[in-house]
């Protein structure tokens, strides 16, 4: 997408910011899921989230979409404010999400669904239609498109669930787990179309629990542990930060410098 | 989505070439409940089908619209034709306040609510004594012309309440095709899949009530106008509200053609077995009820999706007896 001018980033060390993240603090009830959770996403780039599990990655993501709204802190696309909007409003803004537990439209055909996301950006339901062969060519699921969503395969469905939100023209794209779940020889597909969105141009945030697959395909890992950010920089730096190692495999095993 | 129109031209034409043919009173009659019942189980369908919002208190609307038409009338000598506009737009109120509802609401507690709804709207109507003439009901008087409804032969009624069914049809035709229509679906199937994906959820899912309700209402005021007595313990009974969802469900809920042909089979049934088997003298006072709950556990037991998707596919695979 034409990338217009954005408004000076805060906190200055990146030169532009697309989306940023202020101070988030969601409490439920006693638990603190996520505690003044700070960082900024600049236009074109990959950010990982990682973290063991409950330390609050999908609570930010749904902080960052509109579902869930902050006790404090804010998110910011290109300056204006998202915090507060419903997720309709959030993705109309420009950004976008994929649900860890997938959420086809089980009812509806393959291309039907994708058209509801494409149909946010045009009116025009033949045009929407036209898109959304595009996008199931794109992602690799053309000869599905009049199969109903519910017979998918789990791969399938994360390729659904992308093209679905991929409609939507995001200028920003929230992955929850791309992986998660798909067997063994799915997984290098997924991540290469990942790479390839990436390549297109598109800003993404991917949580994703294969260490292998997000050193590899992020520029730039934040790792969250109960709650808090812990570390925040190039994947080789973050994957060997002390704390880190600490948060996933006890402190036991931050002693020695990690084997390469 | 679902496409075929042919089967529902074929129904209306059939529809509007009968009274050509049929002078028989009793028949026509039976059309007209047919077309109307089909009309209200369509407009039901809006809310209960292609929104997903099943209401059990769809009868507030009906009764909004019987009682507007009837009061206007009777009071003020209004046209039925605006008590239908008042009734209308009473029921787009009443409308917002339960699509309102429906975004706090899920499942069994938005149905109990809309029952809520219908239940004080026939306390209120039985009660105003000295505005509704309370549980006596109404009597709508017969003034002849068409501005006045006051209409003796069936067949001009068959025509009216025939227009009044094309409209609600292609009111969801409208909901099958357009990009309100997908929007609507995705709501259905899953409300927050489609908030992540821009649709704005709640304002549909209100809207569609709104126009469900409107719809109802038309019929309602129309109705009153055809049978000609509007009393509070039907317009707005539970019964009343369960034989509009009936007739949808029966024939397919969320198709076009599904609630027709569900009020058809409904109303026929009803009919032919209260007049072959209700008659005092026959013995079998109240068998028709037992026959009739028999043959509609049997539709919901073979054809679980509504008649209409069952015959579709049975239409395009004669051969494979299964449906998918």
């Amino acid at each position: 997408m034409a990338g217009r001018a954005v408004a000076p980033a805060r906190g200055g060390h990146r030169a532009v910011s697309l989306l940023s993240v202020a101070g988030v603090t969601k409490r439920f009830g006693g638990i603190t899921a996520n505690r003044e959770i700070a960082f900024d996403v600049a236009a074109g780039e990959l950010v990982g989230v990682i973290g063991p599990n409950g330390s609050g990655k999908s609570t930010l993501f749904e902080v960052i979409s509109g579902f869930y709204h902050p006790d404090e802190g804010e998110v910011r696309l290109d300056g204006h404010r998202l915090t507060g909007l419903s997720p309709d409003r959030v993705c109309r803004l420009g950004v976008a999400r994929t649900f860890q537990k997938l959420r086809p439209f089980a009812g509806l055909t393959v291309v039907d669904n994708i058209m509801v996301g494409a149909l946010t950006r045009t009116r025009d339901v033949r045009h929407a239609r036209e898109r959304a062969r595009a996008l199931l060519e794109r992602v690799g699921l053309g000869d599905k498109a009049e199969a109903h969503a519910g017979t998918l395969s789990t791969g399938q469905r994360k390729r659904l669930e992308l093209a679905r939100a991929l409609a939507t023209e995001p200028r920003v794209l929230l992955l929850d787990e791309v992986t998660g779940g798909v067997d063994q020889r799915t997984i290098p597909g997924l991540v290469q179309l990942v790479r390839e969105l990436h390549a297109g141009g598109l800003t993404l945030i991917v949580i994703e629990h294969n260490m292998r697959v997000i050193t590899a395909v992020a520029q730039r890992i934040v790792a969250l542990y109960l709650g808090e950010k812990i570390a925040d920089g190039p994947p080789d730096a973050v994957t060997r930060d002390r704390r880190v190692v600490e948060a996933y495999l006890g402190q036991a095993y931050a002693a020695p410098a990690p084997a390469p | 989505m679902s496409g075929a129109t042919a089967p529902a031209v074929a129904f209306f034409a059939l529809a509007a070439l009968a009274p050509v043919v049929v002078r028989d009173a009793f028949l026509l009659d039976g059309l007209v409940l047919i077309l109307l019942w089909g009309s209200v189980a369509a407009a039901w369908n809006v809310a209960g089908g292609y929104a997903g919002q099943v209401s059990l208190g769809h009868s507030v609307f009906f009764g909004l619209g019987a009682y507007s038409a009837a009061l206007l009338g009777t009071r003020w000598g209004l046209s039925p034709w605006i008590g239908l506009a008042v009734g209308a737009v009473l029921a787009i109120a009443v409308g917002f306040v339960i699509g309102f509802l429906s975004n706090r609401l899920r499942g069994p507690y938005f149905v109990l609510a809309t029952i809520a709804f219908s239940q004080v709207l026939l306390i209120v109507a039985s009660r105003w004594r000295a505005f509704t003439s309370g549980s006596e009901g109404i009597a709508v008087p017969f003034r002849p012309g068409f501005w006045t409804l006051g209409i003796a032969d069936k067949r001009v009624w068959v025509y009216l309440i025939l227009a009044l069914a094309v409209g609600v049809y292609l009111v969801q035709l409208y909901l099958e095709r357009s990009r309100r229509g997908y929007q609507l679906a995705a709501v259905r199937e899953d409300e927050d899949a489609a908030l992540s994906l821009g649709v704005p959820a709640r304002r549909l899912k209100v809207a569609a009530i709104a126009v469900s309700a409107a719809l109802t209402a038309a019929c309602g005021a129309l109705w009153a106008q055809y049978v000609g007595f509007v009393d509070p313990f039907y317009v707005f009974s539970v019964d009343l509200s369960v034989r509009f969802a009936l007739g949808a469900v029966l024939g397919g809920i969320g198709t076009a053609l599904g609630p027709f042909v569900g009020a058809a089979l409904v109303t026929t049934l009803e009919t032919y077995l209260r007049a072959r088997f209700g008659g005092i003298g026959a013995g079998l006072v109240g068998i028709y009820l037992i026959i009739y709950g028999v043959a509609l556990i049997a539709i919901v037991r073979f054809a679980p999706q509504g008649l209409v998707p069952w015959l579709g596919a049975r239409w395009r695979r004669p051969a494979a007896g299964t449906a998918r």
